[in-house]
């Protein structure tokens, strides 16, 4: 096992150098007066586009500008975001801990939910309630995220006025959290251990709805791919042998069908996390959440691309770390699974 | 359960806490603020924010255009045939820091743009008034540190004196730009900024300096200090040093916010008193006449827009069969006077204020905003006339152009709805003269845009053009001008334009220039090089309870079209 986790901590590396070139390549894909228009907002600032790509040399060959890239990353420089407005690496480091907060109160959630619903749903196939979580499942499938978080804030916020609107904490609490000590760079758990419960509960009341948009829309997927493992693991011969032996039927049901259906849940729920990680770009940037997602769209739209970069090496390696922890985690749940 | 019941109670109450306090501005963008180094501000959301940090040697009066009054400065003299600009400044000012502002800091501030005049900032132009070229010494060898030295000096009674290598008129305007604000030279130096020596000048040429350190702890003598800046919002307070009067907000907070629905929830429930609203038709049909919501509508526009018509294209490639033939164009098509006034008369002006503006746009008589000097709404316009459009297509190129047909390719902005529109209500127009005629349009991303319409690649496109500073050479030699920068769009060249336009630029006297300008405005009527497309009609929206917004003091060089005046300016009640 552990050689296993040292193998694929040691590929980190060489996939984010891959990627890295590969990115770096794309980008070169671009006329360098389009990488250019990134750096200019105005029309005015258009008169200065060959001044900006002779400065910027983006008008190099790509061996050039890949290895100044590349020299400056090594050296813990990813460049400059022009959308965050401070250093790449700054920008992570002070964005990641708010998605990763909202990846901690959504994932599990998402999890428990989907394979509690998809349990339910398969047990009692064909049955009211099965009709039901079947149209649930349909409905969060094909709901647009930025549709479902829409309307949330119609309805939670500017309707009912239950819950606080887009962002992370209300104005009053904005100036308090500069004296805030900070231990995790997650808002909320750092509130905590200042003993600030008010602003721990600002940040928990700004993370319900971006949290019940993605819930929505991630446990129908996990609930859709439970019921089906489900069904087809109750039909399977080791259950119809379990429920031979005399077993209990929820001890068939949860031990064996549910344990073996389980386990393409834990590939889906890697890919989840990744992409919770990696920032829910649609859910972050309509309620204005600062995490990575908001950040990446609008690096995206601007062309931003020490930020697309940056962003590209940050999933790098939570894919590779994630994936890695998911491998494990099969191990524990199949002990077919094991690794030399 | 009564545990759950608790916190649910607890999470989903507490919302009245959320409305804007009475102390504090709350306001929503879904731009991002790329700047607050005045150097490297040329955006409109970095330039509303160091405008209220920093300050400049003198500002705007009130909503005029025209005027301009001390700010930093206390006065001012123009000697030596106006070419020498002598400034008494303000005494007892102090910088965010605790730093006295002395003559030292201007002298600095002003080096520090002539030196760095980065690609990406708006200092071209006041290197054009003090060195005489826009560019930096990195693409100017002629520009030494002596001759930055020598551009701006204090003198022994503390003074500041600007010397021109010549006259320009708009040089004062020029000095309201918040990119021209005075920094703090010894705090920058302190975190890492230019030394302001000539030892080390040539390391910050040509320097991109948006993420510099002075971006990220600015010390201005303006009247709100930054607090903090993160990824959730940009925080300021009021400086309690201020040397004038002390603002009645206390904090500002500057949230970005890039879904407009959710900027809209805010605003209608009172948690911000400004957004980024989303232009006439979403505030017409979201906001208008909703409760605590005000609308603040016929404000100045100083946008100008138009559609190019390219007297020398310069890609055979878009030009079809590059002949009149029916299948194209050649590459002087709209050389021929009577085929820009043929499409000038095609073109429909009030279907485009209905579409587009909502029945709220007028037709400008020149390419200047009609608030700015050296407007004259006397010069004629181009009114809706297909008869007139008609008979100038029927003389074009001795009546070829009519016989055989063309087709012709326009380009605009993709994405652009007002600029699709426009375009669009050209080609209906067009074709309905004649079916022989023919006009392609196609949707451009803005870089291939901008590139190829610079070099003259593009036959018609559709660009408008936003102050810099409120002077009429900034729109009008950047239009009209054969020295411009919109000329290779257009190659239109007028010896006698030409000349009005340099004459206008060599001279102070505004009543001089003002006939100038006229003359140049009726000579292009006559031309028709651009067809002007109508301007929009400015309007704001505001929270009742926000004091201190008006159409009487709103002034369109001031916080980009959201409030036209500073935060000091502002109240709640």
């Amino acid at each position: 096992m552990l050689n296993f986790i040292v193998r694929r901590l040691l590929q980190i590396p060489l996939v984010m150098l891959a990627l890295s070139v590969l990115i770096v390549a794309l980008t070169m894909l671009l006329t360098p007066a389009q990488r250019a228009a990134g750096y200019i907002r105005s029309e005015q600032q258009a008169a200065q586009l060959e001044r900006i790509i002779r400065d910027r040399g983006l008008d190099q060959p790509f061996p050039v500008q890949y290895g100044k890239w590349l020299q400056s990353t090594l050296s813990g420089d990813l460049g400059f975001s022009k959308a965050s407005g401070q250093p790449v690496l700054d920008t992570i480091v002070e964005r990641l801990p708010n998605t990763l907060e909202l990846t901690l109160v959504t994932a599990i959630p998402i999890i428990l939910i989907g394979v509690w619903l998809g349990t339910l749903s398969a047990l009692n196939k064909d049955r009211f309630i099965d009709q039901v979580l079947r149209v649930f499942a349909v409905l969060g499938y094909s709901l647009p995220s930025f549709v479902l978080g829409i309307i949330l804030l119609a309805v939670l916020y500017g309707y009912l006025g239950w819950l606080p609107g887009a962002g992370q904490l209300e104005v009053i609490n904005q100036f308090a959290i500069g004296d805030l000590k900070r231990y995790t760079g997650m808002l909320g758990i750092d509130a905590l251990l200042n003993g600030r419960y008010d602003i721990a509960l600002d940040v928990l009341r700004h993370l319900i709805m971006p949290a019940l948009t993605l819930i929505i829309i991630s446990s129908a997927t996990i609930l859709k791919v439970m019921r089906n493992n489900m069904l087809e693991a109750l039909t399977s011969d080791y259950v119809r042998t379990a429920r031979a032996k005399g077993l209990p039927e929820r001890v068939v049901n949860l031990r064996h069908a549910r344990r073996n259906a389980l386990l393409s849940v834990i590939t889906l729920g890697g890919f989840l996390i990744i992409s919770l990680l990696s920032g829910s770009l649609i859910t972050e940037t309509i309620f204005a959440y600062p995490g990575i997602g908001q950040w990446v769209v609008q690096s995206a739209l601007q062309l931003d691309i020490p930020s697309v970069l940056g962003f590209a090496l940050l999933s790098a390696l939570i894919v590779v770390v994630v994936s890695t922890l998911t491998d494990i985690l099969y191990g524990v749940v199949d002990p077919r699974v094991r690794f030399d | 359960m009564k545990k759950f019941a608790l916190l649910s109670t607890l999470l989903l109450s507490g919302a009245a806490l959320a409305a804007s306090p009475k102390d504090t501005l709350v306001v929503q963008w879904g731009a991002d603020i790329p700047t607050l180094d005045p150097t490297a501000t040329y955006d409109t959301a970095s330039g509303a924010i160091v405008e209220n940090i920093y300050e400049t040697l003198l500002t705007y009066k009130g909503s005029s255009l025209r005027e301009l009054e001390p700010l930093l400065a206390t006065k001012w003299t123009i000697s030596n045939g106006g070419k020498t600009y002598t400034f008494d400044l303000r005494k007892n000012v102090k910088f965010h820091s605790g730093n006295p502002f002395t003559c030292r800091d201007a002298e600095y501030t002003f080096e520090r743009n002539l030196v760095t005049n980065s690609a990406e900032s708006g200092n071209w132009f006041i290197s054009e008034s003090l060195l005489g070229t826009g560019a930096n010494a990195n693409d100017d060898k002629s520009i030494t540190w002596d001759k930055i030295d020598k551009a701006v000096e204090c003198n022994s009674r503390g003074q500041l004196v600007f010397t021109l290598p010549k006259v320009d008129p708009a040089f004062l305007a020029k000095l309201a730009y918040a990119g021209q604000s005075i920094v703090d030279s010894k705090h920058a130096i302190a975190i890492g900024e230019w030394k302001g020596t000539e030892a080390d000048w040539k390391n910050w040429v040509g320097k991109d300096l948006q993420g510099s350190n002075l971006n990220k702890q600015p010390s201005g003598t303006g009247a709100y200090r930054l607090v903090r800046r993160d990824a959730n919002a940009t925080l300021l307070q009021a400086f309690d040093g201020y040397w004038g009067k002390k603002p009645a907000i206390k904090n500002v907070v500057i949230q970005k916010v890039p879904e407009l629905a959710a900027r809209q929830q805010a605003f209608l429930r009172g948690d911000a008193d400004l957004i980024e609203a989303g232009g006439r038709a979403n505030i017409e049909e979201q906001l208008k006449g909703k409760p605590g919501v005000v609308v603040i509508d016929n404000l100045p526009n100083t946008t100008a827009t138009a559609i190019f018509m390219n007297e020398n294209i310069k890609d055979s490639s878009r030009l079809g069969s590059g002949k009149l033939d029916g299948k194209g164009i050649p590459a002087n098509f709209f050389s021929d006077v009577n085929v820009r006034r043929c499409f000038s008369y095609a073109f429909n002006y009030n279907q485009y204020i209905q579409d587009v503006q909502n029945g709220k746009g007028k037709q400008r008589t020149m390419l200047l905003p009609d608030t700015f000097p050296g407007y004259d709404a006397k010069v004629k316009t181009y009114k809706y006339d297909p008869a007139q459009a008609k008979a100038y297509c029927q003389r074009a190129w001795g009546g070829q152009m009519w016989k055989n047909g063309f087709t012709l390719n326009a380009a605009y902005r993709a994405g652009n709805v007002a600029s699709q529109t426009a375009m669009e209500i050209l080609k209906k127009n067009i074709e309905a003269l004649n079916p022989k005629f023919r006009v392609n349009l196609q949707a451009k991303e803005w870089s291939a845009l901008l590139n190829d319409s610079k070099s003259g690649k593009e036959p018609m496109i559709i660009i408008g053009w936003a102050p810099d500073y409120a002077d009429p050479d900034n729109f009008m030699y950047t239009f009209y001008s054969s020295n411009g920068y919109y000329y290779p769009r257009s190659n239109w060249k007028d010896a006698q334009v030409d000349k009005w336009l340099e004459q206008a630029r060599a001279t102070t006297n505004q009543a001089t220039r003002n006939r100038l300008y006229s003359l140049v405005g009726q000579r292009a009527y006559e031309q028709a090089p651009f067809i002007l497309i109508p301007a929009g009609i400015g309007l704001t929206v505001v929270r009742d309870n926000l004091v201190g917004v008006s159409a009487q003091n709103y002034n369109p060089m001031i916080s980009f079209d959201d409030t036209g005046t500073y935060w000091k300016e502002l109240s709640k009640k």
